[in-house]
């Protein structure tokens, strides 16, 4: 399952400068491809979040369409987008992102919980055995290390197996080992398992597991 | 985990987790609930607990005989089945005449009554003493009392003077020997026969003579003449029964039995015309600030026993009704009954509906005015949760959370307070309502089933409503904007 981007473009009203509204993110088209891993890069406010998510369905574009294989994303309803996302794709926020009331496994848990699907336990297990996280599953989000928590939003987001993977700034909190523990991880999902993985980062140390690599400044794709 | 499981969860755990907050919202809804449910308790009962405060100011019904008819025990009990039981606090019959007090030269009214049936009627009656308990009692107006000088423990002397006996005439005189007996009655062809006839001292008849003009002459108009047929009632003792006491003249029994008839007649209206004397004691005086104070009330067996009559004038009733069902009562009385008509004394019956409709109209404005609060609070209390909640909310969206399902949260959370704020809500409320009610109007109230549902889907409703708010803010988050950045 591959996304694609129709010149997608996301626009702000701001009476500012003589124009009554700017891009966060100007006109562009991508693709990420089942089994290929792309690293976007660029400074803070280049608008590399807001390109996410419009890719993983979580922020409408002004214009353009974001198609996921033949399905053109921001057409479906409510309900109809918030099942794709919580079926399809998986995605790592950045900073903190857990539920203070549930376990650190119930919150690895809860996107199959919402829709009452089967609990993908056993991914879980593997996913926290690999990053490091594996006795922690009956602790509080409160009782863990930024570092713990990042690594439970990836497994979160992993244990779903979903086919589009985005993750932002995922290493943000981690120290190197971890941060190619981490990176590792993602490029063998999106090899060996054939799905699509988006990461947004300024972590130079990404690229090299990267197949494509995206540049982003002012709002806009520089040439790679 | 099911789901299902999972939703009670995550609401139970949202709620403990911000116990505080939560607390407020829900002593809030349950201080709603509980004046909600006090004062609907209240507002059921007010016209049943007004109603019988009311029903102290006296009667606001009157049962009157029609015109030509009689009233008595009987009419009044049949005409009384219009009215449900439990409406009609008493009933207080009521049958005037004057009595004398010889010994005194006075003579006032007097009132036969059931005094059982006056205490409900009419409560404000301050009775110095006791009320009468059995026959041979009576209780004086005031007013009485300090005239003729009596107390309770006084005997009163007390005679009633049937009008038509010779007012000039003691009861003594009235029973002196040689007093004359005159009558008639129908005889043969429905010709008049009269009679008159002497009493000796032991009220036995010792001449008799027959007007038998009217039968026919070789009949019935031999009886004048005939010494033996008019000698068997001398020395007899009066009534007496033809055939058994006398012998009817052979040939002329109707005319015979006519003769009988009158003079027995004739006792009896002469036996009811005696004035009746009879010895009472005072068992209370009565101070009522009314032209009650004037009266001597006796019970109405005494009353029956003095006049010899069945009779009523007046039912005073006490009914715990609103002006048009009184109306429909009296209606049907009046209607229903042969002999009796239902007034209402309107005065008491109007402001009683204005009173009651003040009331409610307050009690129902009050209640308003505590939901609108109640809302506000719960409102306030949940829009707080939202903005706390803004990132995790964000977070469950991106993670795949429809608007449906933080709509089902959310309002899980309120709905959750709402039942537990109106079991709270109907136990205090009960509680409050049964204080007010004993404290007010000095009668405890009955618990009303139906209370404790109508209590929680009320503060269901109503925490619902409240929620609907924060759920437009909740489900307006937009999970890209909080998650971007922090």
């Amino acid at each position: 399952m591959a996304v694609k981007a129709e010149s997608i473009a996301k626009r702000y009203f701001r009476k500012t400068g003589g124009a009554n509204y700017f891009y966060a993110v100007q006109p562009v088209s991508l693709e990420i491809a089942a089994g290929e891993i792309a690293v976007l890069t660029g400074r803070s406010g280049s608008g590399k979040t807001t390109l996410l998510h419009m890719l993983s369905g979580l922020l409408k574009p002004t214009e353009g369409k974001v198609r996921i294989d033949e399905t053109d994303l921001y057409s479906l309803d409510d309900r109809a987008l918030s099942r794709l996302r919580s079926e399809r794709i998986g995605v790592v926020p950045q900073g903190r992102s857990a539920i203070d009331t549930l376990t650190v496994l119930e919150n690895i848990l809860l996107p199959a919980k919402l829709y009452g699907r089967p609990l993908p336990v056993e991914g879980a297990r593997q996913w926290m055995e690999r990053l490091g996280i594996a006795p922690l599953g009956d602790a509080r989000p409160a009782e863990l290390s930024g570092g713990e928590l990042r690594r439970m939003a990836i497994v979160r987001a992993l244990a779903q197996s979903p086919d589009l993977l985005f993750a932002d700034e995922p290493t943000g909190d981690l120290d190197d080992e971890n941060t190619r523990l981490v990176l590792s991880a993602f490029q063998a999902y999106a090899h060996e398992q054939k799905k699509a993985v988006f990461v947004v980062t300024h972590e130079n140390d990404a690229l090299q597991y990267a197949d494509t690599v995206y540049q982003m400044d002012g709002g806009r794709i520089l040439d790679r | 985990m099911t789901k299902r499981r999972m939703f009670l969860r995550m609401i139970t755990a949202s709620l403990l987790r911000r116990r505080s907050r939560m607390l407020i919202a829900l002593l809030s809804i349950g201080i709603g609930a509980t004046i909600l449910a006090g004062l609907v308790t209240i507002y059921v009962d007010v016209p049943r607990q007004m109603g019988a405060q009311f029903r102290s100011y006296g009667a606001n019904m009157l049962l009157l005989p029609k015109d030509g008819e009689t009233l008595n025990g009987e009419s009044l009990a049949e005409a009384l089945k219009a009215i449900p039981e439990d409406a009609l606090v008493g009933a207080a019959p009521y049958r005037y005449v004057r009595l004398d007090m010889t010994t005194r030269q006075q003579s006032f009214p007097a009132a036969g009554t059931d005094f059982d049936e006056i205490t409900k009627t009419s409560p404000y009656f301050s009775v110095e003493g006791e009320y009468p308990g059995e026959s041979g009692q009576v209780l004086v107006g005031k007013e009485i009392a300090d005239t003729v000088g009596v107390k309770p423990g006084s005997t009163m002397k007390l005679t009633y003077q049937p009008s038509g006996s010779a007012s000039d005439k003691t009861p003594e005189e009235s029973r002196v020997p040689g007093a004359a007996l005159s009558g008639k009655a129908e005889g043969f062809g429905g010709g008049i026969v009269y009679v008159s006839a002497e009493l000796d001292e032991e009220m036995k008849i010792a001449s008799l003579s027959v007007d038998a003009s009217t039968q026919t002459p070789e009949y019935g108009g031999q009886v004048p003449e005939n010494e033996a047929f008019l000698g068997q009632f001398i020395g007899k003792a009066l009534p007496l029964t033809l055939n058994e006491d006398v012998d009817a003249l052979t040939g002329a029994t109707v005319t015979s039995s006519a003769v009988v008839d009158a003079l027995n007649k004739a006792t009896e209206a002469a036996v009811s015309a005696q004035p009746k004397t009879q010895n009472f004691t005072v068992t209370g005086i009565l101070t009522t600030g009314g032209e009650e104070e004037g009266y001597v009330f006796l019970s109405l067996r005494d009353m029956e026993a003095m006049t010899g009559e069945d009779k009523l004038d007046v039912a005073e009733l006490s009914v715990s009704a609103g002006v048009d069902q009184l109306e429909a009562y009296a209606e049907a009385i009046t209607e229903n009954s042969g002999s009796v008509r239902a007034r209402l004394v309107k005065r008491v019956a109007r402001s009683e509906a204005s009173v009651l409709e003040k009331l409610t109209a307050l009690v129902f404005l009050v209640t308003l005015v505590v939901l609108l609060l109640t809302m506000i609070c719960v409102s306030t209390t949940m829009m707080a949760v939202v903005s706390e909640r803004r990132r995790e909310i964000g977070l469950r969206k991106a993670l795949g959370a429809s608007d449906g399902a933080i709509r089902a949260e959310f309002l899980g959370e309120g709905l959750f307070l709402g039942l537990l704020g109106g079991v709270m809500g109907a136990v205090l409320g009960f509680a409050f309502a049964q204080a007010v009610s004993v404290n007010v109007f000095g009668s405890s109230i009955t618990f009303q089933p139906l209370l404790l549902p109508a209590a929680i889907l009320v503060s269901m409703a109503i925490a619902a409503a409240s929620c609907l708010l924060p759920i437009k803010r909740a489900v307006a988050i937009d999970p890209a904007i909080v998650l971007k950045g922090e």
